[in-house]
Parts: C-alpha cells; sequence; structure tokens
C-alpha cells in the first residue's frame, strides 16, 4: 500500500470542505441540471402521408411478441421496397428498465412500443404527437376511436388542438390463465372455470391429482399479472383506473386490495404454485407449462402464438373468473402500441409503418399472434387457443372490463410490484404491509 | 532431519496437494456444467452436469448469429483497441515523470492519481450519461473509450510509475551526462527495458476493457452497438430456456480472455498480483 | 513495496522542475475529465431532485435523508455489507489456511494450480453470473449434486429463495475471489526466509504456532491488499447480481449499484441515484482507509 495515502486522505477532506462551501453558491439556476436540456426536435409529425423517395431504415425496439413483430415487419417491407425495417427487441424488464435511457438518448429507435413512462416522455416531446397522420391518414376509420384514446398521454394536440395521439395500436393484449387439457383431464377438471370459487376447487383437484396447479413467473412480470388478474375480480374498475391514472385521492390500500393479496399467500401456503415460483421467469414458466409441467399458467396473450404451436389443441385460455357467474370479464390489457422517436429522421416512413398496422393484412398477422387487432371484423376467425383468446377479448370489451397493467401506475411501480408479490407468495409480508409500500410509491409520484 | 519428521511431512504434502485439488475443482466444475451444456443438442432440457449423448457444436452457430456475437465482438475490440494502446501511452509519460524526475508536488499529483484506484464505477456513471450525451458522447465508442481510460488510469499511472521507480537511476544519469534529453532518455533508454511491465499492464487493461459491463450499458443504449458482456447481459433474459444456445453464448463470451489468460499466463498473473500489492 | 526517494538529477532545480508535468499533463487530464469531475458532479446532482429531463430542484441534503428513512434503500447497504463476509472475509479465510497448510515447503506443480485459481479472475463477471445463473436453477448443479446425495428435500431455485437468495449470490463472490487472495498470501510467503520456518520447527513449534507466529506477520501487507480489492468488489457489486437475481427475490439481494442504476435511468430520481453513489463511495474510501491504517499501526 502506497505510503501517501494518508495524506491524500487529508488532501481530499479539504478539498471536499472547500468544495462544500462552493458548492451552494454555484447553485444557480444555469447549473441546475436540466436548465441546459435540449428540446430533442419537432413535437409532432407533419400533416400529410407522402413517404419521401429513397432508401430508407427504420429501426424498431419492442419488448413483446417478437415472432408478430417479424411477420409484420417482413409484410410491411414487401410493399414498401424503399423502407427495411430493423427489429431490436428486448425482454420487457430490460426493455421498461431503459425505456427512458433509450428514447433520449440520441440514437433513439425510429419506432419504440408504447410502455410505462411513455406519458413522461410524450410530456418532455421526446416521442411525436401523431395527432396530425390520425387524420391524414383516416385512422378513425379504420381503428375504433376508443383504443386510440387510450394514447393521448393526456395530453391535447399542439398541431390539430384535438386529441395528442402518441401511439398506434397493433392489437390488444390481455392476461388471463392458460390450461393444459390432457391434465386438467387427469385431475378431473371439466372446462374453464365460471366463478373465482369454481377456479379454487380446480387448483385443489390438480393438487390432489399430484400434479403442480399454477405455473407462475414471478421471477419477472407473472407474479404482478396474478395479482392485478385477482385485483381486477374484486376492486370496482373505476376505481382501479383512478388509482393507476393518479387521480387524486385514489388508493389501493382497500379491501379489495387486502382480499386479492391473501389470496396470493394462501394459494401459496396451499403449494398451489411452482415450488420455484419466485426463480422462475415469464419466458421460463411459459416454456415449463409447454412441457406439461403445470396445469394452469397465468400470462398473456402474447404468449399464446408460442403456445399454439408448441402444444397444438391440448391448451386452452380463459380470463380470471369473477366472484360470481355473471360477474364482467376484467382483465388487465393493453394496446400493444407504437410510438414514433420525435429524434427520427423518417417520421414519413415511420407512418407509413404505423398506418400498415392498421391494415387488414396486418390485422391477420396480429391475430394469429393471439393479439386482438383494432379491427377484428376484417380477420378470419381464429381457431383453438386463439379463439378462446378472441372470445376472452370479445368479452372483456363488451363488459369494457379491460383494465390497464398496475405497473402503469408510476415508474417505479414495477419493482414495488414485482418484489411485492415476491414477498407475498414467500410469506414474507403482511398483504397491508405490501399495499402500503405500493401506495407510498404512488403518492411520492403523483405528489405534484 | 529424523525419518519421523520426513513421514510427518510426506503425509503434509500430500494432504496439501489433496486440498489444492479439491479447490482445484471447484473451481473447474462451473466451466464443466457451462462447457458440456454447450455441446448438447440444442432445445433438449439439460441437467446440471451431464455427459452429452452426441455431441453438438450447432448451439454455438445458433447463439453466433441469434445473439450477433460477430458484432458484439466486433465493438469490444473496437474498445479496447481503443483504450489500451493510449493507456499505455499516457501511463508511460506520466510514470516516466512521477518516477525519475523529481517534481514539485510530484508525490501529491502521485497520490491523487492513486485516490482514483476506489472509484466505483457506479460513482461516476450518473452524471457521464448526461454530460457525454450534451457532447454527443453517448452510443458512441470515443465516449465509451476515453472514461475507460480514465478508469484506468489511476492503476497504469502507478504501474508505471513504480517501474520506473525500480530502474537503475544510474542509467539515467549516464544518458544525461551524454547530454540526451529528457524525451530521448524515455524512449531510447527506459523504454526498451519496460515492454515486459508496458505488456503485462496492456493485458490488464484489455481485460478489464473487455469485461466492463455497468458503463457500457448505461452509455451506449443502442443495442446494436453493444459490446459482448453487454450483449451476453440481455441476451440471457430472452434465452433462459434455451441452456445450450445460452451456455455457448457465455463460452463465446469467454473465449476471447480465456485464449489470451492461457497465452500470456505468466504476465497476467504476475500482474494480477503484484498490480494488487503494488496498488 | 520499498520505494526509493528519487534521485535528483542535476540541473532541475528551480523553474525547469516544473517542466515534467508536460509528460503528466495528458494522463492528468483524462483521468481529471472523465473520472474525477464526473465524481464531484455526482456529488453535486445529489443536492438536487431532478428526473434526468426538467429542470431539477434543490434539496440540499433531502437525498441522503430519503437513504437514511426508506427501507429499500437501506436495506440495499446492509445487503452489500453481507456480501463483504462472503467476497471478503470468507475468501481471504480460505486462503490463509490453505496457505498455513502450504507454507512450510516448495512445491513443484503449483504452475497448473495458479492458472486454475486465477481463472475466474479474468473472465467478465456477466459471463460468472450467467454460469452461475444456470448452476443455481431448477436443473442446475447445485440441485443435481445435493439430489444425487439423496438430499432431495433442500433442493430450490436458489436464487428465487428468500433465505438462500443473497447467500448464494455472495457465494458467486467467494468462488471468484478466493484463488486470487490464496494466490496472494502464497506468493507472499514465497518471500519469508525459509530459515525461519526451520528454527520455528526446531523450536518445536506445531503448524498451527508456526503459522501464527512466522507466516502470518509476514503477510500483512498481503491481507491489506486483499480485504482491500475484495471489499471494494463486494460494495460496488453490479454485474453479478444484474445478471442473476437482478435484486430479488423481494430486496433480498438488491445492492446500491444496481439502484444507481434503477433509479438514475428507469426511476428518474437522479438526485437520489446521485446520493446512494454519493454514500457507496464514501463507504469504500472508508473502508480501504480503515484498512490501510489499521494494517500500518501493527507495524
Amino acid at each position: 500500500m502506497p505510503k501517501s495515502t494518508q495524506r491524500l486522505c487529508r488532501r481530499i477532506a479539504r478539498a471536499a470542505c472547500a468544495l462544500a462551501l462552493v458548492l451552494p453558491l454555484a447553485a444557480c439556476d444555469a447549473l441546475t441540471p436540466g436548465s441546459t436540456a435540449a428540446v430533442p426536435g419537432p413535437r409532432s409529425v407533419p400533416s400529410s402521408t407522402a413517404v419521401p423517395e429513397g432508401d430508407v431504415t427504420l429501426r424498431v425496439q419492442f419488448a413483446d411478441a417478437p415472432l408478430m413483430v417479424d411477420a409484420l415487419i417482413a409484410a410491411f417491407e414487401k410493399g414498401h421496397p424503399g423502407i427495411s425495417v430493423e427489429p431490436q427487441y428486448k425482454t420487457f424488464s430490460d426493455y421498461v428498465q431503459n425505456l427512458k435511457l433509450t428514447m433520449t438518448s440520441d440514437s433513439a429507435p425510429d419506432i419504440a412500443q408504447y410502455a410505462v413512462g411513455m406519458t413522461d416522455l410524450a410530456q418532455d416531446g421526446h416521442i411525436l404527437d401523431l395527432a396530425p397522420y390520425r387524420e391524414a391518414y383516416g385512422w378513425d376509420e379504420s381503428i375504433p376511436p376508443v383504443s386510440l384514446d387510450q394514447l393521448t398521454a393526456g395530453r391535447k394536440s399542439e398541431a390539430t388542438g384535438g386529441r395528442a395521439l402518441f401511439g398506434v395500436p397493433a392489437g390488444l393484449s390481455m392476461t388471463g390463465i392458460y390450461y393444459n387439457k390432457e391434465l386438467a383431464e387427469q385431475a378431473g377438471i371439466k372446462g374453464p372455470p365460471r366463478t373465482l370459487a369454481e377456479f379454487e376447487e380446480q387448483l385443489a383437484a390438480a393438487k390432489d391429482a399430484d400434479l403442480t396447479p399454477l405455473g407462475v413467473g414471478a421471477l419477472t412480470e407473472g407474479g404482478l399479472h396474478l395479482w392485478a388478474a385477482l385485483l381486477n375480480q374484486l376492486m370496482p374498475t373505476d376505481d382501479y383506473w383512478d388509482w393507476v391514472n393518479g387521480t387524486k385521492g385514489a388508493t389501493i390500500e382497500n379491501q379489495a386490495g387486502i382480499t386479492a393479496s391473501e389470496l396470493v399467500v394462501e394459494w401459496s401456503r396451499k403449494d398451489y404454485y411452482h415450488e420455484s415460483a419466485n426463480g422462475t421467469g415469464q419466458i421460463d414458466s411459459t416454456a415449463q407449462f409447454a412441457k406439461g409441467d403445470s396445469v394452469f399458467l397465468i400470462n398473456g396473450n402474447w404468449a399464446a402464438g408460442q403456445l399454439a404451436t408448441t402444444m397444438g389443441d391440448n391448451v386452452g385460455f380463459f380470463p380470471m373468473p369473477g366472484e360470481n357467474a355473471g360477474a364482467p370479464t376484467v382483465a388487465s390489457g393493453f394496446s400493444v402500441a407504437y410510438a414514433v422517436s420525435s429524434r427520427t429522421e423518417h417520421p414519413g416512413a415511420a407512418g407509413a409503418f404505423l398506418d400498415f398496422l392498421t391494415s387488414p393484412e396486418a390485422g391477420q398477422i396480429i391475430s394469429d399472434n393471439g393479439f386482438l387487432p383494432p379491427n377484428p371484423e376484417a380477420v378470419a376467425k381464429p381457431e383453438g387457443v386463439l379463439a378462446d383468446i378472441a372470445e376472452g377479448h370479445r368479452r372483456a370489451i363488451a363488459d369494457d372490463g379491460i383494465t390497464t397493467f398496475p405497473d402503469f401506475a408510476a415508474p417505479a411501480m414495477l419493482d414495488r410490484l414485482r418484489s411485492g408479490v415476491q414477498k407475498l407468495i414467500a410469506d414474507r409480508v403482511e398483504p397491508a404491509d405490501y399495499l402500503d409500500s405500493l401506495q407510498d410509491e404512488w403518492e411520492e409520484h403523483h405528489a405534484e | 532431519m529424523t525419518g519421523a519428521m520426513t513421514t510427518a511431512t510426506r503425509s503434509e504434502r500430500w494432504s496439501g496437494y489433496g486440498l489444492l485439488t479439491i479447490m482445484a475443482i471447484a473451481v473447474v466444475i462451473p466451466f464443466l456444467s457451462v462447457f458440456l451444456a454447450s455441446v448438447q443438442p440444442a432445445g433438449t432440457p439439460v441437467v446440471g452436469l451431464t455427459w452429452p449423448e452426441r455431441w453438438s457444436w450447432d448451439n454455438y452457430q445458433q447463439a453466433w448469429s441469434v445473439a450477433g456475437f460477430s458484432d458484439l465482438i466486433r465493438h469490444s475490440l473496437i474498445i479496447a483497441v481503443g483504450v489500451v494502446p493510449a493507456c499505455l501511452v499516457l501511463a508511460a509519460l506520466a510514470g516516466y515523470a512521477l518516477g525519475t524526475m523529481r517534481l514539485p508536488g510530484g508525490n501529491a499529483v502521485a497520490a491523487f492519481f492513486i485516490a482514483g484506484l476506489t472509484i466505483p464505477v457506479e460513482l461516476i456513471v450518473v452524471p457521464l450519461y448526461f454530460d457525454l450525451r450534451g457532447l454527443g458522447l453517448t452510443n458512441s465508442y470515443l465516449g465509451v473509450i476515453l472514461v475507460e481510460i480514465a478508469l484506468f488510469m489511476p492503476f497504469s499511472v502507478f504501474w508505471m510509475r513504480t517501474h520506473f521507480q525500480s530502474t537503475p537511476q544510474s542509467l539515467v544519469e549516464a544518458a544525461r551526462i551524454d547530454g540526451a534529453s529528457s524525451a530521448t532518455i524515455l524512449l531510447r533508454v527506459l523504454l526498451p527495458l519496460a515492454r515486459p511491465s508496458l505488456m503485462t499492464l496492456g493485458l490488464l487493461v484489455f481485460m478489464w476493457s473487455w469485461n466492463q459491463f455497468l458503463l457500457v450499458l448505461v452509455l451506449i443504449q443502442d443495442t446494436t452497438r453493444h459490446t459482448a458482456p453487454a450483449g451476453l447481459g440481455f441476451f440471457v433474459g430472452q434465452n433462459t430456456t434455451d441452456i445450450p444456445t445460452l451456455a455457448a453464448g457465455t463460452i463465446i463470451v469467454m473465449l476471447p480472455i480465456l485464449i489470451l489468460f492461457v497465452v500470456f499466463q505468466r504476465s497476467f498473473i504476475a500482474g494480477l498480483l503484484q498490480g494488487a500489492m503494488k496498488g | 513495496m520499498p520505494s526509493r526517494p528519487p534521485v535528483r538529477p542535476p540541473g532541475t532545480r528551480g523553474r525547469g522542475a516544473w517542466r515534467g508535468y508536460v509528460y503528466v499533463l495528458p494522463a492528468f487530464l483524462v483521468y481529471v475529465a472523465f473520472a474525477v469531475l464526473p465524481a464531484l458532479h455526482t456529488a453535486y446532482l445529489s443536492l438536487f431532485e431532478w428526473d434526468g429531463v426538467t429542470l431539477g430542484e434543490w434539496v440540499g441534503l433531502g437525498n441522503y435523508q430519503e437513504i437514511l428513512q426508506d427501507s429499500v434503500l437501506r436495506r440495499s447497504v446492509f445487503n452489500a455489507l453481507v456480501l463483504v463476509v462472503f467476497f471478503s472475509f470468507v475468501p481471504i479465510a480460505l486462503g490463509l489456511a490453505m496457505t498455513g497448510l502450504l507454507a512450510r515447503y516448495r512445491r513443484p506443480g503449483m504452475g497448473a494450480y495458479r492458472f486454475l485459481f486465477m481463472l475466474p479472475q479474468v473472465i467478465p463477471l456477466v459471463a460468472v453470473g450467467v454460469t452461475w445463473r444456470w448452476l443455481y436453477g431448477d436443473d442446475g448443479l447445485v440441485n443435481q449434486a445435493f439430489r444425487t446425495v439423496g438430499l432431495d428435500g433442500v433442493t430450490r431455485a436458489w436464487l428465487g429463495d428468500f433465505d438462500a437468495a443473497l447467500v448464494a449470490v455472495g457465494l458467486v463472490g467467494t468462488w471468484v475471489l478466493s484463488g486470487l487472495c490464496m494466490m496472494l498470501f502464497l506468493s507472499g510467503v514465497q518471500k519469508v526466509d525459509p530459515s525461519l520456518y526451520e528454527a520455528a520447527r526446531l523450536d518445536g513449534a506445531g503448524p498451527v504456532r508456526e503459522f501464527v507466529s512466522v507466516t502470518l506477520p509476514h503477510l500483512r501487507g498481503e491481507l491489506a491488499v486483499a480485504m482491500t480489492v475484495t471489499t471494494v468488489a463486494a460494495l460496488a457489486s453490479f454485474d453479478i447480481v444484474y445478471v442473476t437475481t437482478n435484486g430479488g427475490p423481494g430486496e433480498q439481494t438488491t445492492v446500491p449499484g444496481l439502484l444507481v442504476y434503477r433509479l438514475a435511468f428507469s426511476e428518474g430520481k437522479v438526485g437520489l441515484a446521485a446520493a446512494l453513489a454519493v454514500v457507496l463511495g464514501c463507504l469504500i474510501l472508508a473502508i480501504v482507509y480503515l484498512i490501510n491504517r489499521l494494517s500500518r499501526t501493527e507495524t
């Protein structure tokens, strides 16, 4: 060890003191972080559908359904020989974890999947307001306006004066329960449950048959999907929306939250989950389910394409049932939508790609991959598990029951939910304390 | 030595080797496990340490093309090729002056460099991102290269300073009497002698540069420009289920540094041990 | 290391003496610009509440206060200290034990062992993490080993287990750093005059006393180094945790490095992240200082 370390430490201490004196003085506006933040570019797209001549490469970054995106790109490139699209797939947690960095960097992709944090990015002008395209391309005709209104980030368009638009939906997602038909039969389970209580009986039956009842990929997002699916059945949908949207006074600390959390704990105590649920990612739990490791699996429709391919007719799907048979179908879901970076040099080409997503051809690809296309009438009737999902979608939409994901409530909510549900599954936290930690994060974010 | 002593020695000797071997096995087994997994037929479920029934090298091809390792490795090399020579030149210059000349306040400057040995990447990465973005140096290899040079500078300067301090002063004196300038002394007299030290330093810096993860994760957002470890970090999330392919990817990322280690093990080990001692 | 004071070359008195700084300047500039200033900038940012995009707000020491109050942040510092046990104490204890057993004899064939023991040092920690992530998995080597010896009951996904996860991550550090510690100590022992051992043996000293009275005192420098290197590795750990557990389950393996990254770049709490980074930096500096201080006063 160098002998000079000690002297050095003294020196550092002196320098630190000097710095401590200077800093408050220096904290004037010019030095305040953020004061020089450059406005990234235009805030809105042009209002024409013109696509410039010449070869263009669009980079698309996304987190859901790589097979679907690849197929969409291939179909789009066929129709637009001048434009090539380069897909950049990240897993959901990598994607969300890096989204802000990515979209505020100079190498932001031209097009990016809409996710948590996009609201903030929209507010700061990092993604383009697409409202002019909405009119120019006539998207109100090809997409139910409701789906577009999910994507306004709560803002008005500066360009058109109407509602802003920060993404174009390529399909609606939805979480629910997959089941292995052979294993279900083994356990004496006859068809999808009509009520939550009946579902619990089926889980118990699977347990009695010495099978793993429910696959949960709680290492990543699987746990929060389960918790949210239960919450959706127990909490009035309007209250839930208020909470996710940050409406003043909303809270998750209520009886529904407690009951949903208690169910997660109870099912764990009854060994309904795979033993290592907390150590298993969503992707892994899906692969294990496909191999026949569990009777049920909590996941979203984004896994449907893969499961239909590997399991064929042996897999079915149902949305989490409500407390009684007549209850509306409520499930977490969100438009898998794509936003355009304000740093793109090719807003015209990006517009063409987004417009392609609203076409019947794209709708067919979207439907084949288990997503509900923006315009379901225009596609062929799906089969097998895809039909189950389409039916679930139909019921949920009819009941106005597609709620968004709970992690949309605040940027740090995903981590709180993930670690919180892990604790519930491990029986390491009181449901009330878990909800309290969520509400703390909510209040911190929605304080202003 | 009495006879009793010698037998004690022998049993001690064997128990010593026995323990060494046990620890060596503990080190090797994880590598072996990954390697064996990487040669299993693609997509097969693999359990722990399993001898493959059929050796399959397809996974390497698969990992290579799916994760784009040829690009990832090229990017890692670009960065290393920028970092290593710059580190060597800057450290040789500074080490020469701090080690052989009596500079006013020279010890304090040396100590200032050494203090940097304790700087973790976490401490600098947050403002670096925002500052470099302002300069257009995020998503650029240049940005990563400059920061890595700065991060490795404390060790490099210290290493070269220690080296130059240990070269006989008489060499410098003699050259000076012959009228050589300080630059000539460095170039003609000292650097040729410093080759082994520079070589070891170069290897260490290359290794640190190759292995750097957090810095790249933050400074390079464009996944198509990632380095090998960063690429592996993302690859892992996408391929957890396909163990053979994942294992092959892991081996691919380790391989370049492993090869260097095998070829230059003497320099490497000396560097790691002495480097730690000197630092 | 003995460092002779450099002989003052003739003719470098006075103003000319400063000329040598021309050689230092390039290294100095890069180092200051891309390491020292960013570190100070971190300290500055830590006094603001800033989301990374809009105008920041001066909060003084508010972020530091939050570190004291927030259970997740405190937990991360605690976890880092637990990791010190596995990254530092265990490897050093192992290394010392091995050295005690091996110190007395020159051993041929050490080259191959040295190569193996240093191996974990040179490969990227990300690759190490990926490797262990699999070893700890359901079908991994660890569970396979337990099943082989009939302990099916203890098998689990180790990284997803609340009690085991932090220990599991810590043991990865043990695996990486034990070889380095051992090689450091063994090379330190080489410098001990063999006659000291013979003298001790003639006095009838057993292996334990010999270790305590001869080996250990000569390893003080190596011990300080080993402690410094391993402690910094534990406190500043990021790569291994990021690829194995990403902080879970719950916050069982959340470490400061991970939170700095998350807070600054995905949760938009740049000031808080900076404050945590400063705390981490100070902790490292304090421990390094303490180790050096102790290793010197014992002399």
